[in-house]
């Protein structure tokens, strides 16, 4: 085993923080991200999680915590995205496209003023591309806590939400009222933006949104072992990520070790590329 | 809140005029508040100076060039800067507005350094400061020649107050030498070596928090032994600079009642250079004298 896990993984404080938020993390990503595919709302997700960048951009400049900024403003966001909310695919596609923008650029203005007034470093670096490395083992029973209200909002509106993506006619049939759901629905996103950009970054959190619910929507069967594939998928990712990121310091003399963000956005893009092969194959036999 | 007012100060920035220049002086810009304090000790009242780096609030690693500080560059005889890298963006404006009668000391180039130099915190250095000095005082007298008796006594006055800060390294050097600290940032690392002290930090970790990039968890995990283990006398931290690595680092040493000294970046307003090294020096040798920190100079 000493080839694969180098010495200290288990014994480093750091690295046992991340394993435990990456973990939380990846499973909340991994349940929302197949209701997202089937929704068709990967684009809206990424919004999300620009508009969540803004929030965490907001939050260092105040010095709160980034998880509080990301999860305010991509509820808000989300919310008035939803609220705003058009019919038509089209007006849908420019209203997310427009709101992704200006949050973009809020970022990039809040950011500045982090950067010219005070003196938080690496806070680009952090809110963009995360840094599960570097956040503080306080922060785990809240992030825990969003994760657990997260999974728990969604396993009560799921039944209403998968009728309402996969049949709209037959969900207002039944009474469903499709926008109170969508509300529910983006709140939920939002929470589960906000968890993830703790740990690979807010730029970065549609990776683990979409990646891994994808590649166990072509796999499994069935939405109930999707989202079981779709966690394991996630959970697989993170921590192969960090544990690549952590080997990664040996594996030049210089000790300059790949950041765990991308560690784990090259697990998810392997992870897609093989569910692809596989449903090839499937299809080939017929 | 404070976002707003925020931006109430950075647009308010963008209206504000160029600081006028008095009469019959010569204009000079630097970049960072220490070199505009040489500068100024060595013109006297022949020299307006102002500084483009001068926050001790803000990280000059984060620095972003407003258009002020482009008219200034544009209408100096001298500018001042580091060089290494850490200004380069005095390069940028220099060249765009070029002028045959302005001229620029590069620290950098000045000690015959090569601008790859890993750590470019040259003013913690000792030696550093006569040498730029001498530098600005020759400049100063083939832009102005009329005064260079005046600027050569300048410069005299000027290594007269280095005898004393080279003094108090001297006698520190003899009390605490080989003594071992940790460090978060390399912004001390000159002075570090300049008092014989020796520095438990890996260079490596040094450099990912001056450049805002995560460091590898090995190297958090080797910090935070040093701390905990007390296995160093004081934990010297870059006083403009903050990120949940070095709070956490911070943290750790006061529970393990490991003393922390505050480096600042950039020279503190009220202070001389040699006034601010003084207290530098003295911060460092409270604490690993007596086990006292010094998180603020006054």
């Amino acid at each position: 085993m000493h080839w694969l896990v180098e010495p200290g993984f288990w014994s480093n404080p750091v690295v046992g923080t991340a394993l435990v938020l990456g973990a939380v993390v990846a499973v909340v990503s991994g349940a929302v991200g197949v209701v997202v595919v089937v929704r068709g709302q990967s684009f809206a997700g990424h919004a999300l999680t620009d508009v969540a960048m803004a929030g965490g951009a907001g939050a260092s400049l105040v010095g709160a915590a980034p998880l509080v900024g990301f999860l305010l403003a991509g509820v808000l966001g989300g919310g008035s995205m939803e609220a705003a909310g058009t019919e038509r695919v089209r007006d849908r596609d420019v209203a997310t496209g427009v709101v992704l923008g200006a949050a973009a650029g809020l970022t990039a203005l809040l950011l500045y003023f982090v950067s010219s007034s005070s003196s938080a470093t690496g806070s680009t670096q952090s809110v963009l591309f995360g840094s599960v490395f570097t956040v503080s083992p306080s922060v785990v029973p809240l992030g825990v806590a969003v994760a657990a209200g997260t999974l728990a909002a969604l396993f009560v509106v799921r039944r209403p939400l998968l009728l309402s993506s996969l049949n709209p006619e037959l969900a207002a049939a039944r009474g469903v009222r499709p926008r109170a759901i969508g509300l529910a629905f983006v709140v939920v996103l939002a929470a589960s933006v906000a968890l993830s950009a703790l740990v690979i970054g807010a730029i970065l959190s549609t990776a683990l949104l979409v990646g891994p619910a994808s590649a166990a929507l072509r796999v499994a069967r069935g939405l109930g072992g999707a989202t079981l594939g779709a966690i394991a998928a996630g959970v697989a990712a993170v921590e192969l990520g960090i544990l690549a990121s952590y080997d990664s310091f040996y594996w030049s003399s210089a000790h300059r070790s790949v950041p765990v963000s991308a560690c784990v956005v090259g697990v998810i893009l392997v992870e897609v590329a093989l569910s692809a092969l596989w449903s090839r194959a499937r299809a080939r036999r017929g | 809140m404070g976002g707003l007012a925020l931006a109430g100060v950075a647009l308010g920035g963008c209206a504000a005029a160029v600081a006028p220049v008095a009469p019959g002086t010569i204009p000079v810009v630097a970049a960072e508040s220490q070199y505009a304090d040489v500068a100024r000790q060595v013109g006297g009242r022949y020299v307006s100076v102002t500084a483009v780096m001068n926050n001790p609030n803000a990280d000059p690693h984060g620095f972003e060039v407003s258009p002020s500080v482009a008219r200034e560059v544009a209408r100096a005889r001298l500018v001042v800067q580091n060089g290494a890298g850490y200004d380069d963006f005095m390069g940028v404006v220099e060249a765009a507005s070029p002028s045959p009668r302005r001229r620029v000391v590069v620290a950098q180039r000045v000690l015959g350094l090569a601008v790859s130099i890993p750590n470019p915190h040259l003013w913690y250095a000792p030696s550093t400061m006569p040498k730029v000095a001498g530098a600005i005082e020759g400049d100063l007298a083939r832009i102005d020649p009329t005064h260079r008796g005046y600027f050569a006594a300048r410069l005299a006055r000027f290594d007269d107050a280095m005898v004393a800060l080279r003094a108090r390294i001297r006698s520190l050097r003899a009390r605490f030498g080989g003594r071992r600290v940790a460090t978060t940032e390399p912004v001390g690392d000159y002075l570090l070596s300049a008092l014989g002290l020796s520095n438990a930090t890996p260079f490596r970790f040094q450099a990912d928090v001056m450049n805002g990039v995560d460091p590898a968890p090995q190297d958090v995990g080797t910090l935070e032994t040093l701390l905990s283990g007390r296995r160093v006398a004081a934990l010297l931290v870059n006083a403009q600079v903050s990120s949940p690595v070095t709070t956490t680092l911070t943290g750790l040493a006061g529970g393990a009642h490991v003393p922390i000294v505050a480096l600042y970046e950039t020279m503190p307003r009220g202070f001389t250079y040699q006034s601010w090294m003084t207290a530098e020096i003295d911060a460092i040798a409270r604490a690993l004298g007596r086990g006292r920190s010094t998180r603020r100079l006054h």
